[in-house]
């Protein structure tokens, strides 16, 4: 599905060197090409080119017959002029410099020289720009322009107009990738001012990227702020575990404390974007109640204990406990940990009670993959760009899958894809789309079959009449949404939408030749579905003979007193649902161990408490909604005592007789020994950007199972 | 605004309406202007200035935030895009409440030579009133305006879609005598003709 690039090229000169380059392109990124840069402010590669800071000036002539080189009279803007046969292009030329000079001098004409105050000083692009190009002085003495300060213009971005030299980056992003518009520049002239609506909360998923690229500091972090100095922070590459889209960010810390999360490009999942969540919600790293050693009940205290205590105690309740013991697993741990919690549960407390979902996940044989042979997850985010149409069925993506709503909008916006957004309720997604249908909450089923019916042209009593008397979507939208969708592209949804309907739009996608993705909610879920942290499931997708325990049954097991032992790894049992079945489960098991970062409401109930080390605090691997495999080193050192959950369990695992394991990299050959998935991963490539598992191929079988489903509507 | 503002929790910030929080004042003749200007234009973006016109005149000559809102609104824009629209022209009315009237006095070149700045002070006097101000009773707003392209007549002076000129103090008396005694509104006035002319536009 790539995109139809025009292979047509044109030659120029820049700085008289020859150069080759395809039509069309920009100066400022042809230059590039040989390693010079054109210094800019208005302009961003994933933004419309504008020209309104005119740093970008360069001199721009034609080769005449004569062979020499005529240049236009005045410097032109590199960033909004594309390149021609026989152009020259001069970057460095006296007039070009003075042009510079003058551009920075206006610039600064009203820009404070606040710097030693500014969270931007020492990553500033004015600044970097100023000191490479601009004058040492300024002519102006006149007062420069006064505003307001540090208005909070949302909870995370505070703006500071004084700063801001207009340059529309942040008008652009809400306008052309976030798509919610809620900047724009208010006034004119040198009193333009980018805000919201009559400076009131900046209500965006995406607000943090306008502080990553305003040039100034203008828009600057209102959780960074005067935390530190850009030129006091480590960087480190890490990945958004907060969310499932694997999102690359850099982990800035200082003194071993994470301090904020910038965006990493990464051009297969977020290309350099982040949303709120990656950007301001990792603060938990620096949570004051974070546990530092392990903890045992003593009556209603917890006393400080030794790892060697608490292993000894958990394997005292846990070993060989069979049907009397269960874990519940976080789908946000990694990869590692999560293999060698498994391979812990089935091999030393011999019992398939494990599981890392809600209540309600599905049996092995009623997946996808097994009841169809149809791949959930079968295109990846970057694949959604090219998709000529996209029906996003039954989530709100921008809160569920950010990265894959920003793609989707971008398919729309940059290469006016068709997309028809179903749900319950409003979503941002519906801004663009094409078609919207709104259906009753609970008949998601019957218009995911009454799209089938239309898409796969086939008979059936999904009528788009019937459809709407049981949906309320009116039958003349079901017919534009099939018309809009035409004859191929992608259907998105997540696992939130209940099952039937998942199925009839995998069906329906297969039968169409779409692009299908049925896409997880957590940072981990196709890692710990394909490396067996659930009960009926081994690592690699095989069936396990007998099957588990899963979370509902767990938790009416352990209500019903028949379980001696269960372990929360990561879980707050309160966050599954119906808390009163939780708090019943809780109190009736013997022993209850909790291994968490900081104490949670499960952990009032605890036997044992465990401290648990973050995703940023270990060497591990992450497995994103669309199956990327990610790498994420150990950044930080986890406070105190605390433990990768894979550190624990092959301790406790090694306690009882099992080999022991000493690094990540065992666990990943262990791994590979089980999940072909996982062995055919190149560790380089899963560090550099993420490897894809591979798909896993559509063998579709028992295609006429879906009667069955369908008539049970 | 200046004050630095605590950082606190979101619902202490001001936030913007909710579409089911406008009070929308539009009168079916506007809604209905509205919808036949939209089928002149390709996007609902292209409908903004003429959008903000109705609302100018629906709103009694000044638009206020809410009026923005309203467009927005009606054509499915952010609030934000339509006050950048609004507070870029200066014929809209954003920065403060009109009068009925608005007299806009020429000061370019040729009305300057031809005294304008005495029409002006004569005005500031008679009304009380100083450039950029409306009269305490909210009948008058004077305002001083570049060049309105009318140099024959200068020094001349626009209220709302009428120019008037040469001026002279006599005139000003008479003109202001006549403005107090109609009830119409001429800032309104002007505002219906602009749209008027929009929708004739379309016709063509």
């Amino acid at each position: 599905m790539a995109a139809a690039v025009s292979t047509e090229t044109v030659n120029i000169t820049v700085n008289d060197i020859e150069l080759v380059v395809p039509k069309g392109e920009l100066v400022v990124e042809a230059v590039k090409r040989l390693g010079l840069e054109i210094p800019i402010f208005c302009y961003h590669p994933r933004l419309k080119p504008v020209g309104m800071c005119r740093m970008c000036l360069v001199e721009v002539g034609f080769k005449q017959p004569d062979g020499t080189v005529r240049k236009m009279p005045k410097p032109q803007a590199g960033c909004t002029l594309p390149v021609s046969e026989g152009m020259a292009v001069y970057t460095d030329t006296d007039a070009v410099k003075r042009d510079r000079k003058g551009v920075l001098e206006f610039l600064l004409a009203n820009h404070p020289l606040d710097c030693p105050i500014c969270d931007r000083g020492g990553e500033c692009p004015l600044q970097n720009n100023t000191l490479a190009y601009g004058p040492s002085t300024s002519r102006f003495v006149e007062m420069k322009r006064h505003l307001p300060k540090a208005y909070p213009l949302s909870q995370y971005v505070t703006l500071d107009l004084e700063r801001c030299i207009q340059c529309g980056r942040c008008v652009r992003f809400t306008e052309e990738i976030s798509g919610d518009s809620q900047l724009a520049f208010r006034f004119r002239g040198a009193s333009m001012q980018p805000s919201t609506f009559q400076l009131t909360d900046f209500e965006s998923k995406f607000s943090g990227n306008v502080i990553e690229i305003c040039p100034v500091g203008a828009l600057t972090s209102a959780k960074y702020r005067f935390r530190a100095r850009p030129w006091d922070l480590q960087t480190s590459p890490g990945i958004c575990t907060v969310t499932p889209c694997g999102t690359n960010i850099w982990f800035d810390h200082r003194s071993g404390k994470f301090v904020r999360v910038n965006g990493r490009t990464n051009e297969g999942v977020n290309e350099e974007w982040t949303c709120d969540r990656t950007k301001f919600g990792h603060d938990f790293y620096n949570a004051a109640d974070r546990l530092a050693t392990p903890f045992r009940r003593d009556g209603e205290a917890f006393n400080a204990a030794s790892w060697s205590e608490a292993s000894q105690a958990v394997l005292a309740a846990f070993a060989d406990g069979g049907e009397g013991v269960a874990v519940l697993v976080s789908p946000t741990l990694s990869n590692e940990s999560l293999f060698m919690t498994q391979r812990l549960v089935r091999d030393t407390f011999k019992t398939n009670n494990i599981d890392f979902r809600p209540s309600g996940g599905l049996a092995w044989s009623e997946r996808l993959e097994n009841k169809y042979g149809l791949d959930p997850v079968g295109g990846t985010i970057a694949d959604l760009e090219h998709a000529g149409s996209i029906l996003v069925f039954g989530a709100s993506l921008a809160d569920e899958q950010p990265m894959t709503f920003l793609r989707v909008r971008k398919a729309w916006f940059s290469h006016g894809a068709r997309v028809v957004v179903a749900h319950e309720v409003a979503t941002e997604a519906d801004s663009f789309a094409d078609v919207v249908l709104r259906y009753n909450p609970g008949s998601a089923a019957v218009v995911a079959a009454g799209l089938r019916q239309l898409l796969a042209k086939v008979e059936g009593k999904f009528t788009p009449e019937h459809v709407e008397s049981v949906s309320g979507v009116p039958a003349d939208k079901l017919r534009a949404a099939a018309a809009s969708l035409g004859e191929n592209g992608a259907v998105v949804t997540t696992r939130r939408l209940a099952k039937p309907a998942a199925e009839i739009l995998a069906v329906a996608a297969h039968e169409t030749g779409r692009t299908f993705l049925h896409m997880g909610p957590h940072a981990n879920t196709e890692g710990a579905a394909a490396l067996g942290a659930l009960p009926d499931t081994l690592p690699g997708g095989v069936k396990a003979e007998t099957a588990g325990l899963d979370t509902k049954g767990i938790l009416d097991a352990a209500a019903a007193g028949k379980l001696k032992a269960l372990w929360l790894v990561g879980v707050d049992a309160f966050s599954l649902g119906d808390r009163d079945l939780v708090s019943r489960a809780l109190e009736n098991v013997e022993t209850l161990v909790v291994t968490d970062y900081r104490p949670t409401e499960s952990a009032e109930y605890a036997s044992w408490l465990l401290p648990l080390a973050l995703p940023a605090e270990q060497d591990g691997t992450y497995t994103s909604s669309e199956r990327r495999v990610q790498h994420m080193g150990a950044i930080l050192q986890a406070p105190g005592e605390a433990r990768a959950q894979w550190q624990v369990a092959q301790e406790l695992a090694a306690r009882s007789g099992a080999a022991p394991v000493f690094s990540t990299s065992e666990v990943r050959s262990l791994i590979d020994s089980v999940a072909p998935d996982y062995a055919s991963l190149t560790m380089a490539k899963v560090i550099d950007g993420g490897e894809l598992l591979p798909r896993r191929g559509q063998s579709p079988h028992d295609l006429e199972k879906l009667a069955q489903t369908l008539g049970g509507l | 605004m200046s004050d630095l503002i605590q950082l606190g929790a979101r619902n202490e910030r001001p936030r913007a309406p909710r579409a089911d929080e406008l009070e929308l004042k539009f009168s079916p003749t506007a809604v209905e202007q509205l919808d036949a200007l939209r089928t002149h234009y390709a996007e609902d973006k292209a409908c903004i200035l003429p959008g903000l016109w109705i609302a100018q005149r629906e709103y009694g000559g000044y638009l206020e935030p809410a009026a923005i809102a309203e467009v927005a609104h009606r054509l499915g824009r952010s609030y934000a895009e339509v006050e950048g629209v609004a507070t870029f022209y200066s014929m809209y009315n954003t920065a403060h409440t009109v009068g009925k009237h608005m007299i806009e006095v020429c000061t370019c070149l040729s009305c300057h030579v031809c005294g304008a700045y005495r029409i002006g002070d004569y005005l500031k006097q008679k009304l009380g009133v100083d450039f950029g101000e409306t009269t305490a009773d909210g009948v008058f707003t004077l305002h001083e305006v570049e060049c309105l392209n009318a140099c024959d007549r200068a020094p001349v002076l626009q209220v709302g879609d009428q120019y008037h000129g040469p001026v002279d103090t006599a005139y000003v008396d008479k003109l202001i005598e006549e403005l107090r005694g109609s009830g119409s509104s001429t800032v309104v006035k002007l505002a219906d003709e602009i749209v008027k002319v929009h929708l004739k536009d379309g016709q063509a």
